[in-house]
């Protein structure tokens, strides 16, 4: 799993990120991302870091 | 729906019925127990089956069956779609062509999302075999076919009506002692070898106490088999969430008889009687198959799947095979499939340990590999049923980004999960096989075929690739202390291309078409030292030998 910063443009990225959410509910937006998990899961393509990714995000956020 | 839908049963299927015989031990007056080689209880698949593999390799085995016909409540279609591993053994066990001619052949799958294609599948693409990937037909006739097929060949001795009411273990551990309750009166027996093939509810797998590891899935469905005449295609299709099924899932399968195989998922909270009632389903179909459609319905019934898997499946002198072992959900045939495959891995076993000529521990070796194949059955088949059940809002979600994204690109249609076919398992390196075994498909070489070359008595066949006859005299010389006989085959052979075998390997595959060893043909020691160890025979058996 890659934890550098590996993203060229992230600024860009999270902009694009937040625009194909707006004007969703909360439902389309959630299928979104779902979709969105997926896609991104078959670009690494490597079973080992989509599996340390599944487990670094299940944990959670450290209070504060 | 209108609740005014118009059906009708067709005339029940007449299933055949064999005659309690007077067993000679109740016939002898009870004095001394007769003891056996080889008891089966059940007639089942698994039981039928190992009693046909059995009565090839000469091992007259006992076959006590509590009922008189084949079929489970009646002739429900039951297991319906047979693998082609299961084929290459019925192939071998001679009830195939009598299979294909009743059955129906298929390879092509396809999933559907709504009224979309997401997903197909082609297993033609994989096989090398001269069997199909599958034939479906119903589960009685092939349990018929096999019944046939040991009374044509004899030896073995069928017992109809004899339910077997206990089982205990000889103190010395030298025999099992069955006690039989028939309709002339009880009898004891006792055997070598008690091979459990009574089911899902074994009462003797529970009387010794195996842990079983059952759990009860909380998914519905039911079961309507039914006869109609549309030119749908002959292919599996599964609708993940059908608009003719209130969004739920739907299996289609063509059998033998013009008789279609439709499973529907329900409600988890309906009420199973009802689901099943003849109009009910009878509306179901309506909706599936549009108005005007003549159909006529064969057997109907409500199932909640369930599984287990025991610990071991050898105990002292008794093994376990079939459901009584391992239950897994119905997604993609690996029930039935799997109850034929344990019967396939423990008859040349048996065989070979009763005439001698292989270690008793081998018997281990069946435990081995088939409970690992199980576990891997049930790895796959939750993952299906999870797919198939999704038990939260987050699963349901994400189960619709796979079917949203699988209309549009391939790498979703592979997380399309309806059911991943029955396969032959391949089996974990162990002291038999070092390498591990995988199965053999029955591939048609120099004109014959595999399985007619594992067909005679009970033989390893080692495939020496380009050997000339001075190699295969020295290995011809083997055939005299071991169960084994050497064909060369050239390099360019599709058994050898198949078997993915140099020029210079001797392959040896088992009477259950596994690869136990591959071996450089110039060392003739290698290949005992890998029989020796595929039949877990010992130093002083081998001396013997």
């Amino acid at each position: 799993m890659k934890t550098h910063a590996n993203i060229p443009d992230a600024d860009g990225f999270y902009e694009a990120l937040l625009r194909a959410h707006e004007g969703l509910s909360d439902a389309e937006s959630n299928d979104l991302d779902a979709r969105l998990v997926l896609l991104l899961a078959n670009q690494v393509g490597d079973q080992t870091a989509l599996l340390e990714c599944i487990e670094e995000a299940r944990r959670k956020p450290a209070s504060g | 729906m209108s609740a005014e839908t118009e059906w009708k049963f067709a005339p029940a299927y007449e299933l055949p019925h064999w005659s309690f015989v007077l067993p000679p031990d109740l016939a002898s007056g009870g004095g001394e127990r007769i003891r056996y080689p080889v008891v089966i209880t059940g007639g089942g698949l698994a039981g039928l089956t190992l009693a046909c593999d059995l009565a090839l390799r000469g091992v007259r085995a006992v076959v006590l069956d509590e009922d008189d016909t084949v079929g489970v409540k009646g002739a429900s279609s039951r297991g319906i779609c047979y693998a082609q591993k299961s084929l290459e053994i019925f192939e071998r066990l001679g009830i195939y062509e009598r299979i294909r001619q009743k059955g129906i052949t298929w390879s092509v799958g396809r999933t559907f999302s709504g009224k979309d294609e997401i997903y197909s599948f082609n297993l033609k693409d994989e096989s090398h075999s001269e069997q199909p990937p599958f034939i479906n037909l119903q589960q009685f006739y092939l349990e018929w076919f096999l019944v046939d097929r040991i009374v044509e060949l004899g030896g073995t001795d069928l017992r109809w009506k004899n339910k077997v009411t206990a089982v205990e273990n000889e103190a010395d551990g030298d025999a099992v002692v069955v006690h039989v309750e028939t309709p002339a009166g009880n009898y004891s027996l006792e055997c070598d070898w008690l091979i459990d093939a009574t089911g899902a509810n074994s009462k003797i797998r529970d009387a010794m106490g195996v842990e079983v590891n059952a759990s009860r899935s909380t998914d519905r469905w039911c079961i309507s088999d039914v006869r109609f005449k549309v030119p749908f295609a002959v292919e599996r299709w599964t609708w993940i969430d059908a608009p003719f099924n209130e969004g739920r899932a739907v299996w289609q399968h063509l059998m033998a008889d013009d008789v279609w195989r439709l499973d529907y998922q329900m409600a988890e909270d309906c009420d199973p009687e009802t689901i099943s009632k003849p109009e009910v389903a009878g509306a179901r179909l309506r909706e599936q198959l549009g108005p005007g459609v003549e159909f006529e319905l064969v057997w109907i019934g409500p199932y909640q799947y369930r599984d287990h898997l025991l610990e071991t499946f050898r105990v002292g002198r008794t093994m376990f095979i079939g459901d009584a072992a391992h239950v897994v959900s119905p997604f993609g045939a690996r029930g039935g499939n799997n109850g034929i495959q344990d019967a396939a891995n423990l008859g040349w076993k048996l065989a070979l340990v009763l005439a001698g000529e292989a270690g008793e521990a081998l018997l281990d070796s069946y435990h081995d590999e088939r409970y690992a194949a199980a576990k891997e059955n049930l790895t796959i088949t939750k993952r299906t049923s999870r797919f198939l059940a999704p038990r939260s809002a987050a699963e349901h979600r994400l189960r619709r980004a796979v079917s949203a994204l699988a209309r549009r690109h391939e790498f979703a249609r592979r997380l399309s999960n309806t059911g991943r076919m029955a396969q032959a398992n391949d089996y974990p390196p162990s002291r038999w096989a070092w390498g591990g075994a995988r199965s053999v498909q029955n591939v048609a070489f120099d004109g014959t075929t595999l399985m007619r070359c594992l067909r005679e008595g009970t033989r390893f066949l080692g495939v020496a690739v380009g050997a000339d006859a001075a190699e295969l005299a020295r290995l011809n010389a083997l055939s005299a202390r071991w169960p084994v006989d050497f064909r060369s085959v050239d390099a360019a052979s599709p058994l050898a291309t198949h078997l993915g075998a140099a020029a210079g390997t001797v392959v040896l595959i088992r009477p259950d078409a596994y690869v136990a060893a591959i071996v450089p043909a110039a060392m003739a020691g290698s290949t005992s030292v890998a029989l020796r160890a595929a039949l877990a025979r010992d130093e002083a058996m081998t001396r013997a030998a």
